[in-house]
């Protein structure tokens, strides 16, 4: 019997072999189409303050599910599975694998803040998509951002150096974002610059790019930053 | 012509009654069927009032203290009226303990009986130790220690259940019971008070913590002691394999359903007409309205009056009512019951 209204079924619940034989007697194909419960038979009394430790999720735990926020959402006009005040008590308790099948579409909130304007107990559910996103990204179920691995580039070099050499980030930042090096924008400024002839420029460009100096004494303090940040970090999430 | 005041039940609108009625100048007579004055709080031993945070003994131990020490007031403890002869202004009651009162009006503050939950026998009351009635964790907390009655140990979870025994068609009982969503916010924070260990989550159908109870209550259990509620009648408690409860039900804001273990579950009971009511009415000679408390007559002109002249209510005999709603009242019904016989005084002379 084929499954009316599969719709209404998520995909990963319903379970079909495509050849099965049980006790002697052929069951392939949806013969054998077996659905898997949709029972939540646990919450994670954890992930809440989990996200509180994000920016932006500090106050997810005053939410009363009124629904403001989705209905006031720029998102949720365009998709109905844009769902802020759903995330929200999925966050609460603690139902992660629910939001993780979300992750696709947590991120694309255009942070419009109307809900955090509209919401009555001041729950700000802007920085709680916001907190859900990064959330989503550092455990990976996301893809890091560019802007992220920018930052993890330049931040590296600052650690080790206590400076950047901004061709080095450059490069490094195309390469892990698997963009081509000759960026029309980039031949162009280059061309540019060398119409002036900056020798000086040049050389000094050369001179770091093949050296890449360490500002004076960096060593004790780039240690002292390493921790600091190490620090910071575990104070925020644990 | 009678200046007395006969006020049945010594719960707290009876309390408030009786003393109110002395201070007018008036004697009232306190028949209380129990050997204990107090009422519900007393007799079930409740924790801390809403809102005072007050333990029940110490608040309504001053009130049976006022009327202990007032001579105007005789007390007639584990006594029942059993007949009532006469009318308003002149009324002849008749005691079980053989003694007769004459008096001018009567005040019903004959409260209410605690909902059973044996009567939902699908919510495990009865069947599993560790489902207990919101009465019954009162008293634990009045203990000072929270502990699953089956071995003693400290819950993880504790899960709420509101509308044990309200907005119920299904065993008659259609109305609301005013104080449980409070009751149980509070019962939420004292929980974690007692035990931080413990999460709380409370099941409902929608929250009334009505006027000034919502930031007190609801939203202070939620945002400073991290209550958790949750959007589900539930349909069923179970027993997992290894001892735990399992509570079952839809989650409506998921639309899933869900079966979580817990270690505790409490029924938020409601408030039902005291079982006695048929028999009050009966005795007293005033009406019942369809849900079976005492009728409250037209209530603009005719405050704290019942169907019958002469005999007011007060407090959780009318319907469901907090304690200190209930004090007021006894207060008005008395102010009423003094005012009248003034009335009929004027009248004669």
């Amino acid at each position: 019997m084929a499954i009316h209204e599969k719709s209404l079924i998520e995909p990963d619940h319903i379970l079909e072999h495509e050849k099965l034989v049980v006790d002697g007697v052929d069951v392939s194909g949806h013969w054998n189409t077996m659905i898997l419960p949709r029972t939540l038979t646990d919450y994670d009394d954890d992930f809440e303050k989990v996200i509180q430790r994000y920016p932006g999720g500090e106050n997810v735990h005053r939410c009363w599910q009124c629904g403001s926020c989705t209905n006031s959402c720029t998102m949720y006009a365009l998709n109905v599975d844009f769902n802020p005040r759903y995330w929200i008590y999925l966050t609460r308790l603690g139902l992660k694998d629910e939001i993780i099948k979300d992750k696709d579409i947590i991120w694309q909130c255009v942070s419009c803040n109307k809900c955090t304007n509209i919401c009555p107990k001041d729950v700000r559910p802007e920085g709680v998509m916001k907190a859900l996103a990064h959330w989503l990204e550092e455990e990976g179920h996301t893809e890091k951002k560019p802007s992220t691995i920018f930052d993890e580039e330049f931040w590296e070099q600052v650690e080790r150096t206590g400076r950047i050499e901004d061709s080095h980030v450059l490069m490094h930042f195309l390469r892990k974002t698997r963009q081509p090096l000759m960026q029309e924008w980039l031949v162009d400024f280059s061309k540019r610059m060398l119409r002036h002839l900056p020798f000086a420029h040049l050389f000094r460009m050369g001179w770091n790019f093949l050296f890449r100096p360490r500002t004076r004494g960096w060593g004790r303090t780039g240690q002292v930053l390493r921790e600091w940040v190490r620090e910071q970090k575990e104070a925020a999430h644990g | 012509m009678q200046n007395t005041v006969l006020v049945v039940g010594a719960g707290p609108a009876g309390l408030s009654a009786a003393a109110s009625v002395a201070a007018a100048g008036h004697r009232a007579v306190l028949v209380e069927k129990e050997e204990v004055l107090g009422g519900a709080p007393i007799l079930s031993g409740y924790a801390r009032l809403i809102p005072s945070g007050e333990w029940a003994k110490d608040a309504i131990g001053r009130m049976v203290a006022r009327v202990e020490q007032d001579p105007n007031v005789t007390i007639h403890k584990g006594t029942r009226v059993t007949q009532v002869d006469g009318e308003a202004g002149d009324f002849t009651c008749t005691l079980s303990n053989g003694g007769t009162v004459q008096a001018g009006a009567i005040i019903l503050c004959t409260g209410f009986t605690h909902f059973d939950s044996i009567n939902k026998p699908e919510w495990g009351f009865g069947t599993y130790e560790d489902v207990l009635t919101t009465t019954q964790m009162e008293q634990m907390v009045a203990g000072g220690k929270i502990y699953c009655p089956s071995d003693g140990r400290t819950p993880e979870r504790v899960a709420i259940l509101l509308c044990v025994g309200s907005r119920d068609r299904q065993i008659g009982r259609e109305w609301c019971s005013k104080v449980c969503c409070t009751v149980s916010a509070n019962l939420a924070m004292e929980i974690k008070e007692l035990s931080p260990e413990t999460d709380v989550f409370i099941y409902y159908m929608d929250i009334r913590t009505f006027g000034l109870y919502e930031d007190r209550y609801y939203w202070k259990s939620q945002e400073e002691f991290k209550t958790k509620f949750v959007k589900a009648r539930i349909a069923e408690v179970t027993r997992a394999p290894d001892g735990r409860l399992l509570v079952k039900g839809e989650d409506t804001l998921v639309k899933r359903p869900i079966v979580i273990p817990f270690d505790i579950v409490v029924h938020a009971i409601g408030m039902d007409p005291n079982e006695e009511n048929p028999e009050i009415a009966r005795i007293f000679g005033v009406g019942l309205e369809k849900h079976g408390f005492i009728e409250r007559a037209e209530h603009y002109t005719n405050t704290c009056g019942t169907t019958r002249r002469g005999i007011y209510a007060a407090g959780a005999a009318y319907g469901p009512e907090s304690i200190d709603d209930s004090i007021s009242q006894g207060h008005a019904a008395a102010m009423r019951a003094v005012a009248d016989l003034h009335a009929l005084v004027r009248k004669a002379s």
